[in-house]
Parts: C-alpha cells; structure tokens; sequence
C-alpha cells in the first residue's frame, strides 16, 4: 500500500493562559480523503483548525504537510472557512471573491475567472456586483465558501458550513464538496449536523476536552460499537422471549408497532431472526447499525437520549 | 510576503479612496483651505466698507490731513464745512465723515459714522498727531515728520530669522503645518484603527489571517494608510496652490480694492508668503515627521482596535492614547514659542511626542543637527519595537472575542 500520509496532527496541545483548550489531538488525513473532525462546543476543534493552518503555534506537538512543518507557502494552498463567519458588507462579492484569490497567490485573470466561476456554481450571479451587505446570509455564507475555495485549495478546512443554510443550499453545498472531493481537494469538515457528515466523510476523528475520543472510518466506528439495535416487528409480546435467551439484551422503549432491543454486537442475528419466526410471525427484522449521532454522544460521554 | 503586503495595499487603498467618509473628508478639507486662502479677500472685502470716508473742513486743512489718513482710509470725497446727516454719507458713498476744525491752532475732530465701533479713535488720534504740533507749534510738516520720527529696530537673536517680522510669519506658517501634521495623523491613524476594528466586529479577520500572514495584512493596511494621508495632504495642497491664485488674482482685480490688494501682499497663507517660510529643511521635516508620526500613531490604534468587540469600544480603549497624541501637539504648539526650553527639547526625542515637538522646533528654530538625527533614531526605533508589540497584540487580538483583555493579558502578550 503505497498510501501518502498529506498532514499530520501529531499530539499537539494548545493553553491559554491557564485555559487548555487542546490537550492531546492526533489524526492523519490521506490526500484526498473527506475527513470529519467532531466534537461538543468547547471540544478544541477550532483552536485544533487552526493550529493546522498556522493561525496559531502548538504549545507541544506539531502539525506536519506532506511529513514536514507546515510553511507559509504550504499555507497558500489551504482554504478555510472559519466557523464565525466574516464578510466586508461594502465589498462588491465579485470583488470579495476575487481578493480572497489574490490573498492566496492567484493572479489577474485566471482569478477572475475563477470567481466568476464560483460565482455561477454557487447561483449567485444576480449579486455579483452588488455589496455582500445587501445579501441574504445564506448567500452571504455562500460567498464565503466561494472565498475559501476560489484559488482550488489542496487542503480544505470548513468549520460548520451548513449552520444557517436552508435544505436547498446545504443540498448545493453538499454537491459541490462532492465535486471538490472527485477532483481530489482534501477536505476537513467539522458540523453538528451528523447526518451531513455521514454523507460526505470517509474518516472521523471525535475529540471531546481537547483530546482524541474516538477514530476511524464509519465502519471502523460501527465496528467498535458494543451493541447493535434490534427492531421486530409486530409488537408481540411473545416475541420478547427470545430475547430473553440473548446475554445482555436489553428491551428499549420503542416506537409504535416495533419492539427495540439492545443486543450485544457478537449476537448470532441469524440465529435469533429463526427463534423469533418459530415463535410468532414477523413482519420486519432489522439490525440497526448505531448512526454518527449515537457514536458521537457515546465517544464524548453523554448519555443517549 | 510582498505580494500579500501588495494584495493588501492595494485593495485597502482603493475600498478607503472610494468609501464615503474619505470622499467627505477631502472635500471638506478642500473647501477649508481654500476658505483659508480666500480668507484674506473676505476680510479685505468685510472692512472694505468702514474704510471709505468723507473729509470734511477748510481745504487748506483738509490737504494737510488727507496723507496722514491715506494709510488706512479711502478719502471718497472732500467737502467743505456743512452739516452732516446718513443721506449725505449715502449720497458720497462713505460709511463715515471725518470733520476737521483748527481753532486757536488746536485740532479737532468730529467723526459721524453709522457704525461708531468700527471707529478706532487711539489710531486716528496717533495718524493726525504731527498735524496737531504743526497747528500747534507752527512747524513746518517736515520738521514736524523729523522730529517726531523715533527710529525703532528689533534685533533677533534667534539666527533663523533676520526680524521679528520674519519670526512672527514664520511661527504662524510652522503653526498652520503643525496642525495639518496633527489632523492628517489623526485622521488616518483613526481610520486605521476603524478599519481593523471593522475586520475584528465583521468576523472577517479569521479567514484572512488564514490566507495571509498578519504581519502583511497589518503593513498593508497602515502603509495603504500612510499613502491615503499623502494624497489627502496632495489634495489639500493643490486646494490651496489653486485657490491662493484665484484670490491672489481677485485680489489684483479692479474689483478688489486697493487696500485689500495691499493687505494681500503681507498675508501669510499668500503663495509667496508659503514660498518664503516653507523652507526645504521645513519641507523635508514635515514629510519625515509626518511618515514616522503616521506609522507610530496608525500601527498603536490598530493594535487597541484589534482588542475590540464592537467599535463603540474603540473610543474607549484608544482614549488614553489619544491624550498622549493631544497633549504631543499642545507641547508642539509651546514649542513654537519656546522652542529650546529644556522640557520641549527633552519632548522632542520621545516617541510620539518627538514628530510634533521635533517639527515645531525645526520650523521655528535652528536645532543642532545631532538633535534632529538622534531624535529620528530613537523614533525610528521606537516604530520597529511598536510595529512588533503592536503586530502580536493585533495576532493574538484579532482572535479573541469577549470580554477586552486585561492589560496584564496584553503586557504577556507582549512580553511572549
């Protein structure tokens, strides 16, 4: 496997003042890959983004591009799309676009080609030389991405791109990072919405009190998860002896129509879907994988809903 | 580095020569100074009224007062003893009537004004004084003009200036270039700081400082700021070369009237009167202390706004500063009376104070060479170390959102 390792999170720890906002964070993302940094308010991710992009210094570890330290050069080739968003509200948004450009190496006129490009991708060429004040924010937010990207970033960090989109434009968003990842863009996302993640990330890192909780790819995660979910139905109460003979099962309060239970991972579900069909008829089997959302909670120590 | 300083530059000039408050502050900088230069005909014009007299009396009498009020009045008429009223000061044109009468040889005059206060009594009483010792003493007007003429001269002991006269404009000229030094520092470097504290509110400042180092984005924008100060004071200049010329010429006109003509030629914001005291040595110090003075004030407001929430907050986190760069310009205004007392020539090396101060004394006096250069070494010192206390107060600012940082906080952040 001749797999290239493009950044490093070595162990990097970050305080200020007496407040350690990061800990301990390690992860590697392979070129290309579509990478999922999870975490509660408060967990380090932002403080973790930026230590990445050289916004700030580790106070211990270190963050390393392509097995070396990260240089300001390297940093031209990264896009960032902070989580408290930021715009000039007088500035024209072909103009905000193309500055972001610029800011990032890029030169006349292949920029404003690029932003022009962006422009149209992203449905906003009604505002192109309007100021990005009189914007809605979920255009707004959508200029700021096209900031982040324009000059076809290798390293891609967006810190909750969705939050304050409406379904359609997160649609759009989640199209266009599909593209960025075809073309290769590597890509670090952080967001609340799991589902979103789910779709898009193809390896998770969930740091929780500024240290790494959990890691891998969805399956790796799946994998690791203690029990899985059962759900049969009818709710025939005859259909919980089988249950029953299962080691630590336990019943969960299910929904209408439909017995939940918790079973341990290494269950025989074979085996358990033929006792539950030599006692009652059954309508629907189903071994619910945990999602993101149950991992997540589970990984940052919360207790389930 | 130096195309992110460039990117930067450039974007920043042009988003602050196109906004609003810019367009507005060269416009009314512009009209200013021109009013400045029309002042002169607008005076002139204002007191052109009061200035147009009557005499009236014996013409024997009459011819011998008219060359002592010459000087300061327009004699419209001459009119032999009558009865005065408003109609006959309307009839001849005249604001007032200057009536004389020698009885017993004592002079004497009645004045007849519709606007008395505009009457000064002391200086007419002083102009028709040798006219009272010849109806008096029955001399003739020359041995009267000998015998009462003291020759009086005032010798300078500061080599700068070869009179008092000379002093005097000049102090005034320094005056009016230490309060433009002061305005066009004050100014930019506000807008400086505005225009961090609008990156730092708009949340913008992150995604920049991602792109680029922080050092280029803050270079950028107080160089961009430092050029913008540049051409305001080109813009300015050329407001008053410009409009110098038109009153100059309105001046001359046959409109402008003579004594106006004559008051033009001592006026000290004439273009001749610029041309005069703005000496190179002058012109080079406003320059230099304009550049360090803009850099120093520009690169401290945009380490305080970097510190900032919201830009209510500006006002008050940069008001102790502010104190600091008022009470530079007050000592600068002392120093141009005082311009070797020890406390202003001590005030002219310190940062800060020094581009003031150090510009008032060059203007008005001759400071020793070595004083001038150690004065812009230490300043030029001082620049490189705030530029670098100011450049991590501004990384470390741009970031922090809450409550304003302490300043034992800031003084880590400075001492990190």
């Amino acid at each position: 496997m001749n797999e290239r390792r493009m950044l490093e999170v070595d162990h990097v720890r970050k305080e200020f003042g007496t407040v350690r906002a990061v800990s301990d964070v390690t992860f590697r993302i392979d070129d290309g890959e579509t990478f999922g940094l999870l975490g509660p308010n408060g967990a380090g991710k932002t403080t973790t983004m930026r230590m990445i992009l050289g916004i700030l210094t580790p106070d211990g570890g270190a963050v390393r591009w392509n097995g070396a330290h990260v240089t300001p050069e390297d940093r031209r080739r990264f896009g960032y799309l902070p989580e408290e968003r930021g715009i000039y509200g007088k500035m024209k948004v072909r103009d905000q676009i193309v500055y972001f450009g610029k800011l990032h190496g890029m030169k006349e006129p292949e920029v404003g080609k690029r932003a022009a490009w962006w422009i149209e991708r992203l449905s906003l060429g009604v505002y192109a030389d309007r100021p990005c004040s009189e914007l809605s924010k979920g255009n707004q937010q959508k200029v700021q991405v096209a900031c982040a990207a324009v000059h076809g970033p290798q390293l891609l960090i967006l810190d909750e791109p969705f939050s304050g989109l409406d379904p359609v434009n997160a649609d759009l968003l989640i199209a266009i990072f599909n593209e960025l990842k075809a073309s290769g863009t590597t890509l670090i996302l952080s967001s609340h919405q799991m589902w979103q993640l789910e779709e898009l990330c193809t390896r998770f890192t969930i740091i929780a009190a500024g240290e790494n909780r959990a890691a891998g790819t969805l399956a790796q995660l799946r994998s690791a998860w203690p029990t899985r979910v059962v759900r049969v139905a009818p709710a025939d109460e005859a259909l919980r002896a089988p249950f029953a003979a299962v080691s630590g099962a336990r019943a969960l309060a299910g929904i209408d129509g439909v017995l939940d239970y918790e079973v341990p991972a290494s269950t025989d579900f074979a085996t358990l879907l033929r006792s539950l069909v030599n006692v009652a008829p059954v309508t629907r089997f189903e071994a619910i994988e945990p999602s993101l959302h149950e991992i997540y909670l589970h990984a940052i120590g919360e207790p389930k809903a | 580095m130096i195309n992110d300083f460039a990117t930067v530059f450039v974007v920043e000039f042009i988003r602050r020569v196109t906004s609003r408050p810019f367009i507005i502050s060269i416009v009314i900088g512009m009209l200013a100074v021109s009013l400045f230069s029309f002042m002169p005909l607008l005076v002139s014009q204002a007191f052109s009224g009061p200035s147009n007299i009557a005499l009236v009396g014996d013409p024997h009498l009459l011819a011998r007062a008219k060359p002592l009020l010459a000087h300061d009045y327009t004699i419209q008429a001459e009119l032999p003893p009558q009865t005065i009223t408003a109609a006959s000061l309307k009839a001849h044109h005249v604001s007032s009537a200057f009536v004389l009468t020698a009885t017993n040889g004592r002079l004497a005059l009645a004045i007849y004004a519709h606007d008395p206060s505009s009457i000064d009594t002391g200086a007419i009483a002083r102009s028709l004084a040798p006219l009272a010792l010849q109806n008096a003493l029955h001399r003739s007007p020359s041995e009267i003009s000998a015998l009462s003429a003291v020759p009086v001269t005032v010798k300078t002991l500061n080599a700068k200036f070869a009179n008092a006269s000379d002093a005097m404009a000049a102090r005034g000229i320094a005056y009016a270039l230490l309060l433009f030094l002061y305005m066009l520092i004050l100014i930019n470097s506000q807008l400086v700081g505005t225009s961090v504290a609008e990156e730092k509110t708009s949340r913008i400042a992150e995604s920049l400082i991602a792109a680029i180092d922080p050092a280029a984005l803050l270079a950028g924008k107080i160089i961009s700021s430092t050029a913008i100060a540049l051409l305001q004071m080109a813009a300015w200049i050329a407001a008053i070369v410009a409009s110098s010329a038109v009153a100059a010429s309105a001046l001359g006109s046959p409109g402008g009237s003579d004594a106006a003509a004559a008051s033009s030629s001592t006026m000290l914001f004439s273009l001749s009167g610029i041309g005069t005291f703005i000496t190179p040595e002058i012109a080079v110090a406003f320059f230099l202390f304009l550049l360090i003075g803009l850099l120093q004030v520009s690169t401290v407001y945009a380490g305080f706004a970097s510190l900032i929430n919201t830009t209510e907050d500006m006002s008050n986190v940069a008001r102790p500063f502010l104190i600091v760069v008022v009470a530079a310009f007050f000592i600068a205004f002392t120093a141009l009376g005082v311009p070797n007392a020890p406390f202003v020539v001590i005030s002219s090396f310190v940062p800060f104070l020094a581009p003031f101060v150090m510009f008032s004394r060059i203007a008005v006096a001759n400071v020793p060479l070595w004083q001038v250069g150690l004065s812009l070494a230490i300043n030029l010192i001082a620049l490189y170390a705030i530029a670098i206390g100011a450049g991590k107060v501004y990384r470390v600012g741009m970031l922090m959102y809450g409550r304003p940082p302490k300043l034992a906080q800031v003084l880590n952040v400075l001492r990190s």
